[in-house]
């Protein structure tokens, strides 16, 4: 990958939030694409053409995070609410609401059989939610991090947090284990790289961390951009990750 | 019975009380679901079951009446007479006598119908309107239709002067039945001749009763008790009284007293005084004072005692007065009178000019007075007092002050050392020689600073010392010493001599490093913020923080100045960043760019280092304990690694030093055990790895396992866990060992990999009591149901934990090196020092000093089964000496033990730890990948094998042959320990014996050392 192939202009703006976007996602195969912001919606786009597809409203506070299942068929969503929301795409109905969260809920993801929807919280909790069953409880509580997990990643068998506390900690199922990765630095969001081996962390010292996931070893650090508090940028991880 | 009846005589009638009852009740029923259903509530009788109606009331009794016994109405009470005057207004009810007559009354009347009281109606009559109000309203209100149906003159209703009162009351009527007019006082009789002549009468008539006829009251006497009065006038017709009533006697309220309260109903005399004040009020300055004596008594103290009259023929006299008010009533009355505007000042005024006026009747204000207020002259202040204090201590330039000044000297060409001179004599200007002492010593060896001690530029710096230290003497002592002439004025300096405040400027600025050109500027800058302070405490307080301040500040232009690591600059660099973030605070950046190709432990070592060497700065600065830190600061810049031996530095041993510690591992990494729920495995399309494992234990137990898990973490700042785990793993390892022994395979057995931190000794201590309690008792109750003594002692152990800790947190420095996956028994599993505390009680006395000699037996322990003295003891025990003796293992000879003085288990443990642990850890982890992964999951239900296993065997286990070798080891190390009072260095000085015998790393990780020896030893009771 050179330099040139990198997207250097702006393809298409999509105007329609009243407020702050706070989070930005494509869907599986990259057609659409999500946002959700301060003004309490979700907005579906279609990016390439910058339209404009639907709005869904009903979160009572800022949505922090959505993420649409790999069939594109449902969405999840966090916010300011303390709430999980299950919507269903086409009719832009809430299908189920999560609450257990004892605070903000900072991001929230499908895993791969949208069966299962884990969230991170300001609550220093991720707390993984069964979409098949009607409960609304949660059907996992990890809470060993020690401040607010900020971003969540899933795999096929693996929890991946980022929190505050400086921490990745990777949860694996398969084996009943605990990584923790600890940074030392804030952890704001974190993203796998293509091929699943690394994981990349912004951290709050405006660096990008990238570590190796089997060893733990810290594979390089990106210190270009300058944000104090960088924002999610999932597509610029999914560049990075695939120059890698 | 009938016989019975038959003698007896009857008389009356017999009650029938059943049919009564029955009868009435079946009535009260009756009524009570028929037509009483109908009336309104307040109408229905209250009755009891059986039909009577009930009685109410508080203690009389009575029946309910009216409505709700009140005599108001559903809508309230409202008088007959009302017509709401909505419907019909003002519309007059004419009011028969019927109407107040009671039904039966009017009953009765009707019965009789007089008809000529029929149509009487009743009204008021205007016959007994004594004032005549009603009849003057009337008339008004005749007059005013009358005007209106006729057109007047004078347009507008009437006024009322002229439309006068068409009848008279019945008062004025009698009146003028008397001969009165109007007009006419009422009692003025002068003008009537018929009175007159009646008063005439009387008077001789009172002539014969008594000669006394002579009372004449003054007409404006006040009047000192209406009755009196009252009956004064009937009986002295001479009363002299105003021509004419005045039909209104307008005397508004004006003050603020209740109404009807006469504040001078027993001082009439003031009345008079305060409406003469009024009066005078009205023309400003000067007032009139009236004479208290002037008052129209004359009585001498002015008071006439309240409550008895005087009679009208009386004269006031003495026994009139009241003996017993208060000297000073009349004060009261002053206070009374604030509603006055003219204020109480000029009442006091007033009061102290009467008194001086001899206002007091009988008293004289008196020529001279002998009271004289006693004065005492200041104390006499000593002439050669100076008015300034002087504050002991570094500023005190002392008598170089007196040495006369050395030659100006041109600077040296020298631009850098010009300004470090400079610098530098400031800052001995300031802070005194010690400083400059310091700063020698310390900078021995850098050339820079060879003016200190007369080499090039001295001069300079002599000369520049002087003027500084003038400058300051100049500043500090206000004695008007003029400054040398050679001194420039700098705007600063001016605007000290002239009192200016300098400008706040923040002290921030000089510990950033600032360019060279600054900082002359700079230097004069603090010093001038110093010398604003100089003469508060505050300044004092001040002085290390701005000393060390400057310091780095100066490190920023002479890294030579504070130069710690002089022999490495890329190290010196790092040095002066962490000086940085220690000092400066805010988010910590990790480790910059040089120290990421350094190992952690190099790092986390480097890290100490730096701490140190920045607290020995700091206090050299300081100036305190110049000497053994100076020395300690030379030890670092010579050495750079570092022998911590046991002075100031211990003090270092705070979190943040921990923390930084910690902060140059970034990243790393730990493993915990993580338990998915089943149904989180299941949506993840994934095999429990707990399957079939019981779940969780319950709330504590899951806290100890995930302690448990903490184990593995290489944290050194997780003190308290760590503590805690020392405790939990025995549950979870434990097992492993027993396993191996039992099965006596050589199974590869994954240790437990235990890399032990420093512990914070106060959290283990205040947090042992509950983890103490879940998890010690626990396993002794699990594995030694039977044994009761045991768990006696387990009780007394808990009372010695406290020490236990104690001792237990120094021995926390040292780790368990790693395990070697052949060995199984040689696990470095812990067995809970409470267990081994335990197994000792248990065997020999129940001391409770047995904590503490439990450990170093443990460690002991530790040596007999590795080490060559003791192999008797283990010879005696079998096969587990064989499993565990191993005394080649190469990952025990791996690390150093390095055990340090240092009393307290502070910073230094984890700096060792850590460079072992690194080794450690870099050697070890595939074993520990391997137990994560492999053991973990199992190890609940060994465990739980295990103390089933175990329960077979204490029971012979008792019966040990190691006891008198173990207790032997008590003994010692009880002695041991009676010799080192606080810092059980016995038990270290042992443990440094094994060291040097043993694979060092063993002793090192004495802890988990202790838990493994621990379970040996119950291992051998086994056997």
């Amino acid at each position: 990958m050179s330099i040139s192939d990198l997207p250097r202009k702006e393809a298409t703006v999509l105007k329609g939030h009243e407020g702050a976007v706070l989070a930005a996602r494509f869907n599986g195969d990259g057609n659409y694409c999500l946002s959700c912001g301060k003004d309490r919606t979700i907005r579906l786009w279609n990016p390439h053409r910058g339209i404009h597809i639907k709005t869904y409203k009903s979160h009572g506070r800022e949505v922090r995070d959505v993420h649409v299942t790999p069939d594109n068929s449902k969405l999840i969503s966090c916010g300011g609410d303390r709430q999980l929301f299950y919507w269903d795409v086409s009719t832009g109905r809430v299908i189920r609401k999560f609450r257990g969260h004892d605070s903000e809920v900072n991001a929230v993801k499908f895993n791969e059989y949208a069966s299962v929807v884990v969230s991170a919280g300001y609550d220093r909790s991720l707390r993984a939610w069964d979409c098949r069953s009607h409960s609304t409880e949660p059907i996992q509580i990890i809470d060993s991090f020690l401040d607010s997990v900020m971003s969540v990643c899933l795999t096929k068998t693996e929890i991946i947090g980022g929190s505050v506390d400086g921490t990745v900690r990777t949860f694996d199922i398969r084996i009943g284990r605990e990584l923790s990765d600890n940074l030392g630095q804030p952890v704001n969001c974190i993203s796998l790289s293509n091929d699943g081996n690394c994981v990349l962390a912004s951290c709050l010292d405006s660096t990008l961390r990238l570590l190796d996931r089997s060893s733990g070893e810290l594979l390089q650090e990106y210190k270009g951009h300058i944000c104090k508090v960088s924002m999610r940028m999932p597509l610029f991880w999914l560049l990075t990750a695939a120059h890698i | 019975m009938d016989s019975d009846e038959e003698d007896y005589v009857f008389f009356g009638t017999p009650i029938e009380r059943e049919e009564e009852i029955t009868s009435r009740r079946k009535k009260s029923q009756a009524e009570a679901s028929g037509h009483l259903r109908t009336l309104v509530p307040w109408k229905q009788e209250v009755r009891d079951e059986e039909g009577r109606r009930r009685l109410h009331g508080a203690f009389t009794g009575g029946f309910s009446a009216g409505y709700y016994n009140t005599v108001g109405s559903k809508e309230g009470w409202t008088p007959q007479t009302f017509t709401s005057s909505r419907k019909n207004r003002a519309e007059v009810k004419q009011q028969n006598f019927l109407n107040f007559l009671d039904d039966d009354e009017r009953a009765e009347y009707s019965f009789c119908s007089h008809s000529e009281l029929e149509g009487k109606s009743l009204g008021t009559s205007s016959q007994f309107d004594t004032f005549g109000f009603t009849a003057a309203e009337f008339a008004r209100k005749q007059a005013e239709k009358e005007q209106l149906q006729r057109p007047s003159a004078i347009p507008g209703p009437v006024p009322d002067e002229l439309v006068l009162p068409a009848t008279e009351s019945i008062g004025v009527k009698l009146l003028l039945k008397m001969g009165w007019r109007p007009g006419r006082s009422i009692k003025d009789s002068h003008t009537d001749s018929l009175y007159d002549a009646r008063r005439e009468a009387r008077k001789a008539l009172l002539a014969f009763s008594s000669d006394d006829a002579k009372t004449h009251l003054p007409d404006s006497e006040p009047v000192e008790s209406p009755h009196e009065s009252f009956l004064e006038h009937p009986v002295n017709d001479d009363v002299q009284s105003s021509q004419s009533t005045p039909v209104y006697v307008l005397n508004p309220k004006q003050d603020l007293h209740g109404l009807g309260f006469d504040p001078f109903k027993n001082a009439p005399e003031f009345r008079e005084k305060k409406r003469s004040r009024l009066s005078d009020s009205k023309e400003p300055g000067y007032r009139k004072t009236l004479l208290i004596k002037d008052s129209l008594f004359g009585f001498k103290s002015g008071k006439a005692a309240p409550g008895f009259g005087i009679g009208a023929l009386e004269e006031y006299d003495a026994e009139d007065e009241d003996v017993y008010a208060p000297d000073f009533n009349f004060e009261d009355t002053y206070v009374q009178e604030d509603e006055e505007p003219s204020g109480p000042s000029k009442d006091s005024r007033k009061k102290l000019l009467g008194r001086e006026q001899g206002a007091l009747p009988g008293f004289i204000v008196a020529s001279k007075s002998d009271y004289q207020l006693e004065r005492f002259d200041p104390p006499v202040v000593p002439k050669d007092f100076v008015p300034h204090h002087r504050f002991p201590g570094p500023l005190e330039a002392g008598s170089q002050l007196l040495v006369p000044p050395p030659p100006e000297v041109p600077p040296p060409e020298d631009n850098n050392l010009k300004i470090l001179i400079e610098g530098v004599a400031t800052l001995v200007g300031r802070c005194g020689k010690l400083f400059e002492d310091l700063s020698r010593e310390k900078n021995q060896s850098n050339p820079l600073f060879s003016f200190l001690d007369g080499g090039k530029g001295h001069d300079y710096y002599a000369r520049k010392l002087w003027e500084m230290q003038q400058k300051h003497s100049d500043q500090t002592k206000l004695d008007g010493k003029s400054s040398p002439t050679v001194q420039k004025m700098t705007a600063e300096s001016r605007g000290q001599l002239l009192g200016e405040r300098p400008l706040e400027r923040s002290s921030r600025d000089s510990s950033s490093s600032i360019a060279s050109e600054n900082v002359v500027h700079l230097q004069f800058n603090l010093s001038d913020t110093f010398t604003a302070s100089a003469s508060s405490v505050s300044c004092i307080l001040s002085v290390p923080i701005i000393l060390f301040k400057l310091i780095t500040s100066l490190l920023g232009i002479f890294p030579e100045v504070a130069k710690p690591f002089k022999d490495d600059p890329a190290r010196q660099e790092r040095f002066e960043q962490f000086l940085k973030e220690k000092y400066q605070g805010g988010l910590r950046t990790t480790d910059s760019g040089g120290a990421t190709n350094m190992s952690e432990a190099a790092r986390a070592r480097e890290r100490l280092d730096f701490e140190a060497a920045a607290e020995a700065i700091q206090k050299g600065k300081s100036g305190e304990e110049s000497l053994l830190t100076t020395q300690q600061f030379v030890g670092f810049s010579a050495a750079g690694g570092l022998q911590f031996t046991s002075g100031g530095t211990e003090q270092v041993k705070d979190v943040q030093a921990e923390d930084l510690t910690a902060k140059k591992m970034y990243p790393r990494r730990e493993e915990f055990q993580w338990r998915p729920s089943p149904i989180l495995c299941k949506r993840f399309d994934l095999i429990d790895p707990y399957m079939g494992k019981p779940p969780p234990a319950p709330r504590m137990r899951s806290k100890v396992d995930s302690l448990i898990f903490m184990s593995d973490s290489i944290e050194p700042t997780k003190s308290k866990q760590s503590v805690k785990n020392l405790y939990s793993v025995p549950q979870s390892d434990a097992p492993e060992v027993s396993k191996g022994v039992a099965d006596k395979d050589t199974e590869v057995e994954v240790e437990v990999e235990n890399v032990e931190r420093p512990v914070d000794l106060y959290k283990a201590i205040f947090s042992d009591d509950s983890d103490d309690e879940a998890e010690t008792v626990n396993p002794n109750k699990v594995e030694y149901p039977e044994k009761k003594i045991e768990v006696a002692n387990t009780a007394l152990n808990h009372l010695i934990a406290g020490d236990f800790l104690e001792s237990l947190g120094k021995e926390l420095g040292l780790e368990v090196p790693p395990e070697l996956p052949y060995s199984t028994s040689k696990a470095r599993t812990h067995a809970p020092e409470k267990e081994a505390a335990d197994a000792n009680a248990g065997k020999a006395s129940i001391l409770p000093a047995e904590k503490k000699p439990s450990m170093s037996n443990v460690v002991s322990g530790t040596s007999i089964d590795q080490g060559v003295p003791d192999q008797r003891g283990a010879a005696q025990e079998g096969e587990t000496l064989k499993n565990e003796s191993t005394p080649g293992n190469p990952f025990n000879s791996g690390g150093k033990y390095t055990d340090t003085e240092t009393g307290l288990s502070g910073y230094k443990p984890g700096k060792v730890n850590w460079e072992k642990t690194k080794e450690n850890v870099k050697s070890k982890s595939p074993s520990r990948r391997h137990r994560n992964w492999g053991s973990d999951s199992s190890e609940d239900e060994r465990s739980r094998k295990r103390s089933r296993r175990q329960r077979y065997r204490s029971s012979d286990s008792y019966s040990d042959s190691s006891g008198d070798h173990r207790d032997r080891h008590h003994s010692r190390s009880r002695r041991r320990k009676k010799e080192s009072s606080r810092e059980k260095s016995s038990s270290r000085r042992k443990h440094h014996e094994h060291s040097g015998r043993d694979s060092p790393s063993r002793s090192r990780y004495s802890t988990e050392k202790e838990h493994s020896e621990g379970k040996k030893e119950k291992k051998k009771w086994r056997d």
